[in-house]
């Protein structure tokens, strides 16, 4: 599933990053940006609610599939021009996190983080 | 030569004990030798005049502070010039926090004065994130001239680091912060390797006994706003000299010795640090030729209750000494006369479980090189065979003035190239070969 379909399924509206469009190949969810960078993995779609610059970088290092924000949370000015710059999709909605990750299992996605 | 412990709370703070009221917090800061401590409770700053007003007959210097949460919940200290800058970052504070406190949950968040009597309570959601980002707190605090300082940078929660990944590049910080549990050069080597912030040790205290467990030692003039910004910055000789653990790391044990001996009227110090992981040793011994003690003295020297400090109430340093050699199965001696000067030596079990750290010797050689630098310092940390030497005597002859800022970056250079040649060497099991 592209992450342009996974957005459609949770109400997403694509704040950057529309072109960037790419395969989710699972999913993390987390608000602590060191945790993401530790244990997220390639191709993730990554829930949070954080809407600092950094997460853009972080998605960049980990090779992200996009990331998509709960609770109607729009990014700062600078995130959205770093995701845009990038070519990551950066995805709002208006979701809280608890069904935005319930509605992307239903479809498939999984958390892939090895124990 | 300040010590300073620029994070602490009050009781003001949900999760600070009540215990913690301006005058127990004022007691305890000048019982572990601290010159100055900045006041810094969550999203608040009503209790700052408080501990100033108890603060101003013990001769401790306070500075106004705030611990403020940002919208990523990311702590960062507001360190502030005067009481009328803290109380108009606490309104910008107060305006971006929503809630109210429910001191069931969290704690109740106690407005005191001076004389440990409640005024009130707070009730806003201190414990709670305001809604400015951590470029916007950045900001506010730049406004009202203050500085800011990402706290706890090695903790995860709370951390700017563990909140945002890394610390976000062009974001101006004034220093980072570490907790007592980093030391000082793993500090540098992990959020400042090319010296990209000052590093300050702070302890974080929410307790009366928890105030100095961790603590910055400057070089300046006075415990100001202005005189910390130089010492940041490195300007008009003020530097910030290092830090670390005073209650824990030996080598800190060893500067409260020395600064013994320079009160003693010593003007020849000799610091030997002696590992032999052969003998499962370790020997830190410390002479001086002071005025020495007569035997009444002497014989009290290690109680904990007496001193002949002036600045100090309660003599840790050599009582906290004993008990970390005897913790490990060794001791604590000191040899002493009248005219002649002060030997002490503690011995360890150098591989014992509860061996306190040596910590950082450089801290312990800038303070007292670069604090004294009147003070004749005969220094060797010996392990096995090996050692490193430094006579302060030659300092001048290789062209290290510890007036300069040039000096003092080189006499740094020195000690760190110094002590990290020995260790590496132990840590290859190099204990062989020959000075």
């Amino acid at each position: 599933m592209k992450t342009s379909e996974a957005s459609r399924h949770i109400n997403g509206t694509f704040v950057a990053g529309r072109e960037g469009d790419r395969e989710v190949l699972g999913g993390y969810a987390s608000d602590l940006l060191s945790d993401v960078m530790a244990n997220s993995r390639e191709g993730d779609l990554w829930v949070t609610l954080q809407k600092h610059v950094n997460i853009i970088a972080v998605a960049q290092l980990n090779g992200l599939s996009g990331i998509v924000l709960v609770n109607g949370r729009t990014p700062e000015p600078d995130a959205v021009a770093r995701a845009e710059e990038a070519g990551l999709p950066l995805i709002s909605t208006k979701l809280q996190a608890f069904d935005v990750i319930g509605i992307l299992y239903s479809l498939g996605i999984r958390g892939r983080r090895q124990i | 030569m300040y010590m300073v412990d620029t994070h602490v709370h009050t009781c003001l703070s949900p999760c600070a004990e009540l215990d913690m009221h301006p005058a127990a917090l004022v007691d305890a800061a000048v019982r572990v030798g601290l010159d100055s401590v900045a006041v810094c409770d969550h999203n608040s700053a009503e209790n700052v005049g408080a501990v100033q007003r108890a603060a101003r007959a013990a001769g401790l210097a306070v500075i106004p502070g705030m611990e403020i949460t940002s919208a990523e919940e990311v702590h960062i200290l507001g360190l502030l010039p005067d009481l009328e800058a803290a109380l108009a970052l606490q309104s910008r504070i107060y305006r971006a926090l929503p809630g109210h406190n429910d001191e069931e949950a969290f704690g109740v968040q106690v407005v005191t004065n001076e004389f440990a009597e409640v005024l009130g309570f707070n009730d806003h959601l201190l414990s709670g994130s305001t809604t400015l980002t951590v470029d916007e707190v950045v900001g506010a605090i730049h406004d009202l001239g203050g500085m800011a300082v990402a706290s706890h940078v090695d903790r995860e929660g709370f951390g700017i680091i563990g909140q945002l990944g890394f610390i976000p590049p062009g974001l101006p910080l004034d220093a980072i912060e570490i907790s007592r549990h980093t030391t000082m050069p793993r500090a540098r080597a992990l959020y400042a390797p090319r010296g990209e912030y000052p590093i300050l040790c702070a302890s974080d205290a929410h307790r009366p006994e928890e105030l100095g467990g961790a603590a910055t030692f400057l070089l300046m003039e006075e415990a100001t706003l202005e005189e910390l910004r130089c010492a940041f910055a490195g300007k008009n000789g003020r530097t910030i000299l290092g830090g670390g653990r005073p209650m824990e790391d030996l080598a800190l044990h060893i500067l409260d010795i020395a600064q013994n001996s320079i009160e003693a009227g010593a003007d020849t110090i000799r610091i030997e640090i002696s590992e032999a992981p052969g003998e499962d040793r370790l020997e830190i011994k410390v002479s001086d030729n002071g005025k020495g003690m007569d035997r009444e003295t002497l014989a009290r020297a290690a109680d904990p209750f007496f001193t002949t400090r002036g600045t100090r109430k309660v003599g840790l340093g050599l009582s906290l000494m004993a008990a970390a050699a005897q913790a490990t199965g060794g001791r604590l001696s000191i040899t002493s006369s009248r005219g002649e000067g002060t030997t002490v030596i503690a011995e360890f079990k150098l591989g014992h479980i509860d061996r306190a750290p040596i910590g950082d010797l450089e801290t312990t050689l800038m303070v007292l090189l670069a604090g004294h630098p009147g003070i004749h310092i005969l220094f060797r940390h010996r392990i096995g065979k090996r050692s490193f030497d430094l006579d302060s005597a030659d300092l001048i002859s290789s062209g290290i003035d510890v007036s300069t800022p040039s000096g003092l970056a080189a006499l740094r250079r020195m000690l760190r190239k110094g002590e990290s040649d020995l260790i590496e060497r132990r840590q290859a099991g190099g204990a062989s070969g020959s000075h």
